[in-house]
């Protein structure tokens, strides 16, 4: 024991750990006030409100230079999304139907329902 | 007395001498491992054999290939956290709570996640209870043939899965696993001081930014132990020597980091009817005009919770088992954290061999 008092890399660990526990707490204790959510959300208004608005003149600023808009691009990774959706379910359909050749499992038979509990087997199960 | 001075002082000078050595050539493994770290990427995780058997939008529903010769009668579905990527449960071989379940002989299924898309902004509570985890619950019983189906919920896809059984209390969900999960929204005091409703307008938010962005989901997570996050950098700095704990510390944080916007009319809902007005905890908690009463549940139910959560604290999940309608109810409260609860070196050995014992015996 005292090895590891007197082990400098160990008291460098104790005290780290300390620290942050130390750190931790008190950090707690100031984002449990009132005064911290007051002042947290205000900044976060003014950034959302920022963000919008910076948004909305960008938008049109794109507009004017004929080049296309987030909403627009928006809009064309949802289309692209939902082309990627509906190729997974032909993907899962076709794995289905026909199975997979290369090891996807699907064209094995299912494990028989039929395993009990350990104790109905009286101890280990099988796997 | 010179003697027996000199005599306790060599073997200390010994090891000092050999603690020096060690750090001396730890000091050179960092430099050696520090540069492959930043050269490298982490380990491949969530690589469980698996099909995705049902994808609509941000919901994607997973079948595990069967590792068994044998599997259970019932099928289970785990219902992951909208907040997180379900890989946390299939980290890789040999810490996979999948695998594992699998080798157990279970037959699993995962209602994971995926961002949700800018015109999937008006996703609501109901689409989740009432449309995402039906129409999983239907997949899996088409696709394996039982009528029943076990139920797995951790953190807020346990709140998902309560409120889907308090809804449908007539099955086909047979019994039912919650891991971490709240009940009392109250008791989430720092949660509860960020979402302050004198100050917090979630109206304001919601309709600014369509989905709540996943960075301010994180920073919420971060802010409730503000420190760790540097210290946790120091620690890997100084293990960076040893492989297992940069593989360890890479897989969680890879994980951590990879946090998921919510759908912003759903975190409206959360905000106002949970965070706000706890009505799941006061029995007022609708969906989709259908009342969610918790005690309408009897099925069999397990909570796990962890001692040291400081996500979900023990306060805010442990009036589940009073609240429950159920008679065959167990909560096993188990050391560790919102996270190493359910994965890592310790969930391997405390909870998932209970939740084996719990379950096959619930299974057949």
């Amino acid at each position: 024991m005292s090895d590891k008092a007197n082990d400098p890399v160990q008291v460098w660990h104790t005290m780290l750990a300390e620290m942050e526990k130390g750190f931790n707490a008190m950090a707690t204790q100031v984002m449990g006030t009132e005064q911290f959510s007051r002042v947290t959300h205000q900044l976060t208004g003014a950034s959302v409100g920022a963000q919008k608005t910076v948004g909305d003149l960008m938008e049109r600023y794109l507009v004017a230079m004929n080049l296309p808009s987030r909403a627009q691009m928006v809009s064309f990774g949802e289309r692209l999304n939902a082309i990627e959706g509906q190729l997974n379910e032909i993907k899962a359909l076709l794995n289905r139907v026909h199975g997979d050749a290369q090891d996807n499992g699907l064209s094995t038979p299912k494990p028989p329902r039929t395993k009990q509990p350990p104790s109905a087997t009286g101890g280990g199960g099988s796997a | 007395m010179n003697a027996p001075t000199s005599a306790s002082a060599l073997p200390d000078l010994a090891a000092v001498g050999e603690r020096i050595q060690s750090e001396v050539q730890r000091a050179i493994q960092r430099s050696i491992k520090g540069v492959e770290y930043f050269a490298s990427s982490g380990p491949a995780l969530g690589s469980t054999p698996k099909d995705i058997i049902l994808s609509k939008g941000t919901m994607n529903l997973y079948h595990y290939r069967p590792q068994a010769d044998e599997i259970y009668r019932i099928p289970l579905l785990i219902v992951m956290a909208t907040t997180n990527r379900g890989y946390i449960l299939d980290l890789v071989p040999g810490q996979s709570f999948i695998e594992f379940l699998l080798k157990k002989g279970f037959d699993v299924y995962m209602l994971d996640w995926t961002a949700p898309r800018p015109d999937e902004k008006s996703l609501r509570m109901e689409d989740y209870v009432l449309g995402f985890i039906p129409d999983c619950i239907r997949k899996v019983q088409e696709d394996s043939g039982e009528a029943d189906v076990n139920v797995i919920g951790y953190c807020f896809g346990g709140v998902l899965s309560l409120l889907y059984g308090s809804i449908f209390p007539d099955g086909p969900m047979k019994n039912l696993v919650c891991f971490t999960t709240p009940i009392d929204f109250r008791e989430m005091k720092l949660f509860q001081n960020f979402s302050d409703r004198r100050y917090f307008d979630v109206d304001r938010l919601v309709d600014s930014v369509g989905n709540v962005p996943p960075e301010m989901i994180l920073s919420s997570f971060e802010m409730l132990r503000p420190a760790s996050r540097a210290v946790s950098q120091i620690q890997l700095w100084e293990n960076i020597w040893n492989d297992e704990y940069v593989k360890s510390f890479r897989m969680f944080d890879r994980w951590a980091q990879d946090t998921l916007p919510l759908a912003g009319e759903y975190f409206r809902t959360i905000t106002k009817d949970l965070m706000w007005d706890n009505k799941l905890f006061n029995d007022t908690m609708s969906v989709g005009g259908h009342a969610a009463d918790l005690s309408k549940i009897k099925v069999p139910l397990l909570h796990a919770v962890a001692e040291h959560d400081h996500i979900v604290p023990y306060d805010a999940a442990k009036h589940l088992i009073a609240k429950i309608g159920s008679t065959d109810k167990t909560e096993v409260i188990l050391k560790g954290g919102h996270v190493s609860l359910v994965a890592g070196a310790n969930a391997i050995k405390r909870l998932w061999p209970k939740l084996d014992s719990w379950l096959s015996e619930r299974s057949t």
